[in-house]
């Protein structure tokens, strides 16, 4: 009787379930009859016809749109790593100083997290692109002998150049992330027990060594996860490159949206995109955890 | 005499070999108090539990108030003993976010349909036999263990239930608060209500009860008549298992 | 009397000494500190007072406040606001009543009808089209109606998660799992996009109303598994308990389950709207004139060309306010529920 209607239950929800879908898909197929697109994929082995201000391979606009979307992609790799690390280091800093026994540094950090906090990322970002970079007197500020160069157009160091887009986002992202991660670093921290610290502390140890050596290790297992979803919620935040002109992944595909129209393809490539974004970045901090786990095994 | 509860056969194995319920076969007639003990382990909370669902089981057959379950365990036979049938547990399992009243007329508003105010007058009713109607707007948090248990007898009681069952309803408890628990369950069995007790308190099995069922790894070992079973139990098993309650 | 002031000021300094001087790295830090604040204090007074020109905030108040919707009409989502505030002032620090706690969710529903008949009109007042609504006001707009639609669909979600249906947990898992993959750009840019190709032929909804589905179905997916959390953190007990009384899987799920998961996830779910209320902002580049899309179509005007700092200062400032006046009824309520809620 209950395995009957359990199959009568699943079985009614199912034909409302595709019922659904099947209007969706129905209305989809209309408007885009109507549209003259259809759905296909033939159009991303096309010449792109834009062009790229930011490419670590080699691009032009004759290349294809598949070329500029992997371009695309890599960019978006570049900027959620470089701003991954110096997170994790600014959050760390923060983190530590938040829950150290400098009150006054404890304040600072505590309202330098409020203020990161409580204001939009994307203000963040365009105070950044439009007052930190493009808002520096003409095209010097600072010079020294060809080595470092920062000007408006970005930063030079010895031959390596950053552009002011890649720059604004890559300090927006990482300050806004370290706000949050240092919270992360101060739950992991206040999750050891006062035990701990009073036991090193009664054995003579400095604080900076015990906490380093005793709390940190101890707190690891409570950061990591914390950790990982600031990484993932990085990685998603990268995307709004488009409001300082970076072209990460999702710009790119805003362009191709407007250029060819094909906007569901394209939501299907952003998702696949990001999908291998999500795995490189929980499967890269699964292999950390569990290196973390088995060198205690060892020691 | 009229049968409450009556089980046949009753087994049940969680794993293979291994057998939480072994044969188990019982009858409590109406008005009388069958304490249940045993060693832990022994499977006593899994044959009080199965008389109003909570377990199933693998064979036998079990007849509450005339309602037949067998392994099939249908949940519509059960939903109606469900509602004649009152359940105490050993973690009070009051619901935190409702009021001490609250959690009483929950059932019987929803489950019996009776009227807000009608189920309320009952409650306070049932609080004040309690002896704890001043309570009545106060969260389960804000009460002590031995409080929040007669809480629990009082929202079993809020259905009317002509069978209570009690999952060792003091073991939870502070030493100093068994006996105001224990008093309220006295006044229960003196009133006629039949019960069925699982519980490690002596006193009150010789005081109260009419039968004492001893079970060991899922078997019922004896069922005697109280004074029976303290002074001269059967087997060498119940009295081995006596010894030790009576060291501690 | 003197002498125990004089006592308790020695106290202070050497509390003092012990938390900032304790050791010659510390004092280090201190000084550096101290003197960092300084120089960045008198630089921003100085530009507060002498180099910022805050004509393009003062000339343009009403701008921010309610975009460009009609002067004569702006005491329409003026009364709105006010009333938004008023009643969660009342909800936090207003009379016990029974009946009344019992209603305040009606009341709190009953916003929502309230703020479309004033900003929409009609009955009696002017009708005024969405595409005039901003600043500000839109930017609550979105806030509370993604909010309170996306409580209702999470709720759904979770439950479907944690059912024991094979199909509808699949489901529901595949779209939690999806949205909170993707970013909240994609699916506000996506929305406005592709909402219209699943509608059938000449039905249309415009721009505010896509926006606010593409922020209930990027944030049920978020609250879903908040209250998934909550769910998983009732003891089975409960649900025995609840089973022992006769109650059937709809009542346990009315009665004990939701309140329950609600009370616990009650912190992440305020998170979750303080969060919103700053996402909103991303309608700023997707075509909406909320408060930071203001905010640029101000500084596009040639006469405040250039006047970046003053205009992000200023937003900061207001997006900052709101967001820790949420926060601090957010604790607020937070509190109000532990203080007779149990041992959650």
């Amino acid at each position: 009787m209950k395995i009957n209607q359990k199959l009568f239950l699943q079985f009614g929800i199912c034909i409302i379930f595709f019922g659904l879908i099947g209007i969706l898909i129905n209305n989809l197929t209309i408007n885009l009859i109507r549209t003259g697109l259809g759905f296909n994929f033939s159009w991303l082995f096309k010449p792109a016809s834009f062009a790229l201000a930011e490419h670590p391979l080699p691009y032009t606009s004759s290349d294809s749109y598949a070329w500029a979307l992997f371009i695309g992609w890599l960019n978006s790799l570049k900027v959620i790593v470089s701003s991954l690390i110096l997170a994790t280091f600014l959050g760390t800093l923060i983190g530590f100083a938040r829950t150290g026994t400098n009150s006054l540094l404890g304040l600072i950090s505590a309202g330098y997290i409020t203020i990161i906090r409580q204001t939009p990322l994307l203000l963040q970002l365009m105070f950044w692109y439009f007052v930190g970079f493009l808002g520096l007197k003409d095209n010097m500020f600072i010079q020294i002998k060809n080595i470092l160069n920062i000007s408006n157009q970005g930063i030079e160091f010895s031959g390596l150049t950053f552009s002011s887009e890649f720059l604004a986002l890559l300090f927006g992202l990482s300050i806004f992330t370290s706000a949050y991660i240092a919270e992360v670093i101060r739950g992991g921290i206040l999750s050891v027990s006062r035990g701990q610290w009073e036991a090193f502390r009664s054995l003579g140890i400095s604080e900076r060594k015990g906490l380093t050596l005793i709390i940190l290790p101890q707190a690891l297992p409570a950061i990591i996860p914390g950790l990982t979803s600031q990484y993932l919620n990085l990685a998603k935040n990268s995307t709004l490159a488009i409001a300082v002109g970076y072209s990460d992944i999702y710009a790119i595909n805003d362009t191709i949206i407007n250029q060819t129209g094909r906007a569901i393809e394209c939501f299907i490539i952003l998702l696949i995109s990001f999908l291998l974004l999500n795995l490189l970045i929980t499967n890269t901090m699964e292999i950390i955890n569990r290196l973390i786990l088995k060198s205690r095994e060892y020691s | 005499m009229e049968p409450i509860v009556v089980a046949k056969n009753l087994t049940k194995s969680y794993t293979k070999g291994l057998r939480a319920l072994d044969n188990v076969s019982l009858t409590v007639d109406k008005g009388k108090v069958l304490v249940v003990m045993g060693p832990s382990g022994s499977g006593k909370s899994t044959l009080i539990r199965t008389f109003n669902g909570l377990e199933t089981f693998d064979k036998g057959e079990i007849n509450i108030l005339g309602i037949k379950v067998d392994s099939t365990h249908d949940e519509r036979k059960i939903q109606k003993i469900r509602r004649r049938v009152g359940m105490v547990f050993q973690q009070f399992n009051l619901f935190p976010h409702l009021s001490i009243l609250e959690n009483i007329t929950l059932a019987p508003i929803h489950v019996q349909k009776r009227r807000q105010i009608e189920a309320e007058e009952y409650g306070m009713y049932l609080l004040s036999q309690m002896g704890i109607d001043s309570h009545a707007k106060k969260y389960p948090i804000q009460l002590s263990g031995g409080e929040q248990q007669r809480v629990a007898i009082a929202r079993a009681l809020a259905l009317k239930p002509e069978l209570l069952l009690f999952d060792e309803p003091t073991s939870a408890l502070d030493p100093e608060r068994i006996n105001e628990v224990l008093d309220a369950m006295r006044t229960l069995a003196e009133q006629g209500m039949t019960m069925i007790v699982v519980t490690h308190e002596i006193g009150f099995a010789k005081d109260v009860s009419d039968q004492v069922l001893f079970m060991d790894s899922g078997k019922v070992v004896e069922t005697s008549p109280p004074n029976i079973f303290f002074s001269n139990a059967r087997h060498e098993r119940s009295r081995k298992f006596l010894n030790q309650l009576d060291k501690h | 009397m003197l002498k125990t002031y004089i006592n308790s000021t020695i106290f202070f300094f050497k509390q003092i000494r012990k938390t900032i001087f304790l050791n010659l790295f510390n004092t280090i830090i201190t000084l550096l500190i101290i003197l960092l604040i300084s120089v960045a204090s008198i630089h921003a007074f100085k530009w507060l007072i002498f180099k910022a020109n805050w004509k393009v905030v003062i000339s343009n108040l009403p701008l921010y406040a309610f975009g460009s919707f009609p002067p004569d009409e702006q005491w329409r989502p003026a009364t709105w606001i006010i009333s938004l505030l008023l009643l969660s002032i009342f909800t936090l620090c207003g009379p016990e009543w029974r009946w009344l706690r019992k209603n305040l969710l009606i009341v709190w529903l009953g916003t929502i009808p309230l703020g479309l008949y004033l900003l929409y009109g009609g009955l009696g007042l002017s009708p005024i089209m969405s595409r005039h609504w901003g600043g500000l006001t839109l930017t609550i707009l979105l806030t509370v109606f993604s909010s309170l639609l996306s409580l209702p669909l999470g709720i759904v979600l979770a439950l479907c998660r944690q059912s024991s249906l094979p199909l509808t947990q699949k489901v529901s898992s595949i779209y939690i799992d999806v949205m909170r993959a993707i970013p909240l750009i994609a699916v506000l840019f996506f929305g406005q996009l592709l909402i219209p190709l699943f509608l059938p032929l000449g039905m249309e909804i415009d721009r505010v109303w896509r926006a606010i589905f593409a922020f209930t179905l990027f944030v049920s997916a978020y609250i879903a598994e908040d209250i998934r959390g909550g769910l998983q953190s009732i003891p089975n007990t409960q649900i025995e308990a609840a089973n022992s009384l006769g109650l059937n899987q709809y009542q346990i799920i009315q009665f004990i389950l939701i309140p329950q998961a609600l009370r616990i996830a009650l912190p992440a779910l305020t998170n979750q709207s303080i969060g919103l209320f700053q996402n909103t902002s991303l309608m700023a580049i997707l075509g909406l004139v909320e408060l930071l899309g203001i905010g640029r179509s101000i500084l596009a005007n040639p006469e405040f060309i250039g006047q970046y700092i003053e205009v992000y200062v200023w937003l900061a400032c207001v997006y900052w306010i709101v967001c820790t006046i949420m926060a601090v009824l957010a604790r607020h309520l937070e509190k109000r529920m532990t203080i007779n809620q149990a041992n959650f």
